[in-house]
């Protein structure tokens, strides 16, 4: 199943979540991830669904919000016309000095920063596409990773991608 | 007003006046006192205090339904509410118009599990097009005018509007009448004329046009163009149980109902036609069958809806159209005028109109041989009410047997529930039509399981003299599951035997109706005019055959021209 994500722009308060929500859990649709923000706007929000399933279930599905009087605009987000980034903080485990600057190197190559360090431990933030977090989290594994936090994913379309 | 501010209470009603409310159906409640306070001393609505609020909905529904018009119910905060929720969705399902107002407990303690709380909000959400917690009393006369323009704009639908008590009660200053609406909510109502233009093209030179008529058709008031399309086209008409109504039945061109307890031929026509033109229908189960790909398998598939999430989503179509159906039908109509002259009339339409004469419920009152009770009793009702009648039915036998042999003349005058298949719907309905049209003939077409979840209200029929007559079909059993089981679960009528009582006679004499037994089909003239007669509420006791059943049909999983109990139809 292929993963797509979709951007709304919904008005800001209490009951858009639950609404917007609804619509996939009625349709048994998974959300993979979400992410609700303020946006240029006044008065109103943006939220990132990132969810697993086939084009025409999507494409049910998006209509069906369309449809939601709270939500003024959906976009279908392909990965070819989005920038799409996801934040992931990680707790290392480094056992001993080699591993300390092992793991930093890596940090290095992949653009992460370290952002907190102990006698036993780094932690690091990287802000990357969602494949390229999972690559680097599975490296990190080999060191024995104690914490995970991600945000999931919130993309922009390029260009006019949005305007459509 | 010369006061300068105003209660929430008084916003409400203010608003609803505005709006055109003429009826409410509700129940008051704790948190409601200063709702009704000011209802109770307003002249212009009238408030029809209901004995359950599932019927409160019922009604509403069943007033929108007969009359296009926004129905208003009125229920307390936790059960009231709960209450409400078969109703409110029954309406959704079935895109009526309606507006529930909900008291809710003070704001200041919305979310404690205070006393008769429940998150009416959250409950109702999917089961509603939109719904309002109201959290400010200024925001009053925007929601009250946003909820009933939603509820009757674009595919209509349920809005709730849930009041706590302290918005009510407390005052502020605003202006009325607001227009302001929201900017998520655009309904789609013109047609794209490009696409009109490609349904013209394929209209116009198919041999086999079907049309194939769902409520949408009714709800637009689309039935004039309905008949002038399918009279130049020579196509014949087909109806969802929604669309029921769409064309009078005895019309030469119309087939009857489609679908699962549909008419054969209508079935047929939809294996046979080469152009398919649905419209205001979202092909339900109950009306394609389970086999999709033999639906309708040489045809174009044209699907006019104004709700865009309903295309595509339960059969794939050729050529969409989104936007109302009135105005998508007259744009056909009129290129469609232009590009060619109306043909003589075709092999198919000569075909129809022999399948119309053999179509049962087209033809009218004569039951054929081997018809059973119930069948014979819904053709008596079907001769003996006129025109301008309005029928509603429960859910089960009572209803396919209505929606197979009633011969439905005019728009509106069919109301059943369609897509929730909601028991205890039809007598709750006909109070809400007999309210909208005091002047006509209301029936409410029971089975005797339905009529009894509901019938509690046959007292607010008796309080407020609204005369309607319910037809029970006593089997004593849950018919059509007891159906089901003997087609298909070896008749092991498991847990579907109801059991002697109650004694329906008496239980209607008891709440002050009038009532009469009619044993037999050739009673039913007399006990109907009885009934009309009486200037009361009434209902009728009509014991039909235990094991009577609603035949042709189309079994779980069945293709639509695979239906059984066709023996009776001839081949044509």
């Amino acid at each position: 199943m292929q993963t797509h994500i979709i951007s709304l722009l919904v008005e800001d308060h209490p009951g858009v979540l639950t609404r917007m929500s609804g619509m996939f859990t009625q349709r048994g649709i998974n959300i993979t991830s979400l992410t609700v923000s303020p946006c240029e706007k006044e008065g109103l929000s943006r939220m990132t669904v990132a969810i697993k399933g086939s084009e025409s279930e999507l494409e049910k599905v998006r209509k069906q919000i369309s449809n939601l009087i709270e939500v003024i605009k959906v976009v279908n987000l392909g990965k070819k016309d989005a920038i799409v980034r996801d934040l992931c903080l990680l707790r290392v485990h480094v056992k001993d000095s080699g591993a300390r600057s092992e793991v930093m190197q890596l940090a290095e190559s992949y653009g992460a920063k370290i952002v907190d360090a102990a006698l036993d431990s780094v932690t690091l933030e990287l802000t990357e596409e969602p494949e390229r977090i999972n690559r680097f989290v599975d490296l990190m594994r080999h060191f024995g990773v104690k914490q995970l936090y991600r945000t999931g994913v919130t993309a922009i379309g390029i260009g006019a991608g949005l305007e459509r | 007003m010369t006061r300068e501010k105003l209660s929430g209470a008084e916003i409400v009603v203010e608003e609803l006046k505005t709006e055109g409310v003429e009826v409410a159906f509700g129940i008051p409640g704790g948190v409601l006192l200063d709702l009704y306070d000011v209802l109770d001393r307003e002249e212009a609505i009238r408030h029809i205090l209901m004995r359950h609020e599932q019927c409160a909905a019922h009604a509403a529904d069943g007033y929108a339904r007969v009359l296009g018009k926004t129905g208003v119910c009125i229920a307390t905060s936790g059960p009231g509410a709960t209450n409400l929720v078969t109703g409110l969705t029954n309406a959704n399902m079935d895109s009526s118009p309606v507006v529930a107002l909900t008291g809710q407990v003070p704001t200041s303690v919305i979310g404690t599990n205070a006393f008769q709380e429940a998150s009416t909000f959250t409950i109702t959400m999917p089961i509603t097009k939109h719904n309002f917690l109201v959290k400010r009393t200024e925001d009053l006369p925007k929601v009250i005018h946003n909820a009933f323009y939603i509820a009757n704009t674009g595919r209509k639908g349920v809005v709730l509007v849930d009041l706590p008590k302290d918005i009510l009660a407390g005052e502020a200053k605003v202006n009325l009448h607001p227009k302001e609406t929201f900017a998520g909510y655009k309904p789609n109502i013109k047609p794209n004329q490009v696409q009109i233009k490609r349904v013209v093209e394929i209209l116009a030179k198919a041999e086999r046009p079907l049309i194939l008529a769902g409520g949408g058709v009714i709800s637009a008031g689309a039935t004039e163009e309905l008949r002038h399309l399918a009279e130049f086209l020579g196509a014949p008409v087909i109806t969802t149980l929604m669309g029921k109504g769409a064309i009078p039945e005895n019309h030469p061109f119309c087939l009857g109902m489609a679908g699962m307890h549909g008419q054969v031929y209508a079935n047929r026509a939809i294996n046979e036609c080469d152009a398919l033109l649905a419209l205001g229908t979202r092909f339900s189960d109950r009306t394609t069958g389970w086999q999709l790909d033999q639906f309708a398998p040489d045809a174009t598939l044209i699907q006019v809806d104004i709700d865009t999430a309903e295309i595509n989503k339960n059969l794939p179509v050729d050529i969409p159209i989104v936007g109302d159906v009135k105005l998508a039908l007259s744009a056909i109509l009129a290129l469609l005028a232009k590009k060619r002259k109306k043909k003589s009339e075709s092999e198919w339409e000569k075909r129809i109109k022999k399948m119309h004469e053999a179509c049962d419920s087209c033809v009218g009152d004569i039951p054929k041989e081997g018809a059973s009770v119930s069948e014979i009793l819904i053709k008596e009702i079907s001769r003996i009410l006129d025109d301008d009648a309005i029928v509603t039915t429960e859910v089960g036998q009572c209803q396919m047997f209505a929606a197979h042999y009633y011969m439905t003349r005019k728009p509106r005058t069919f109301i059943s529930s369609g897509g929730l298949g909601t028991m205890g719907f039809g007598f709750p309905a006909a109070i809400g039509a007999k309210v909208a049209a005091p002047d006509k003939k209301v029936v409410d077409l029971a089975g005797d399981g339905s009529f009894l979840m509901t019938c509690q209200d046959l007292a607010t029929c008796v309080e407020n003299d609204i005369q309607v007559v319910v037809c029970i079909f006593d089997n004593r059993y849950l018919g059509m599951v007891r159906q089901w089981q003997e087609l298909f679960y070896e008749k092991k009528y498991a847990q579907t035997g109801l059991g002697i009582s109650p004694d329906f006679v008496k239980l209607a004499e008891a709440f002050g109706c009038y009532a009469e037994r009619v044993e037999k089909p050739e009673e039913l003239q007399d006990a109907l005019n009885n009934a009309f007669d009486s200037g009361k509420p009434a209902v009728l006791d009509m014991i039909v055959g235990k094991e009577d059943k609603v035949l042709p049909m189309i079994p779980p999983g069945g293709s639509i021209i695979g239906m059984i109990g066709t023996e009776r139809c001839k081949h044509i």
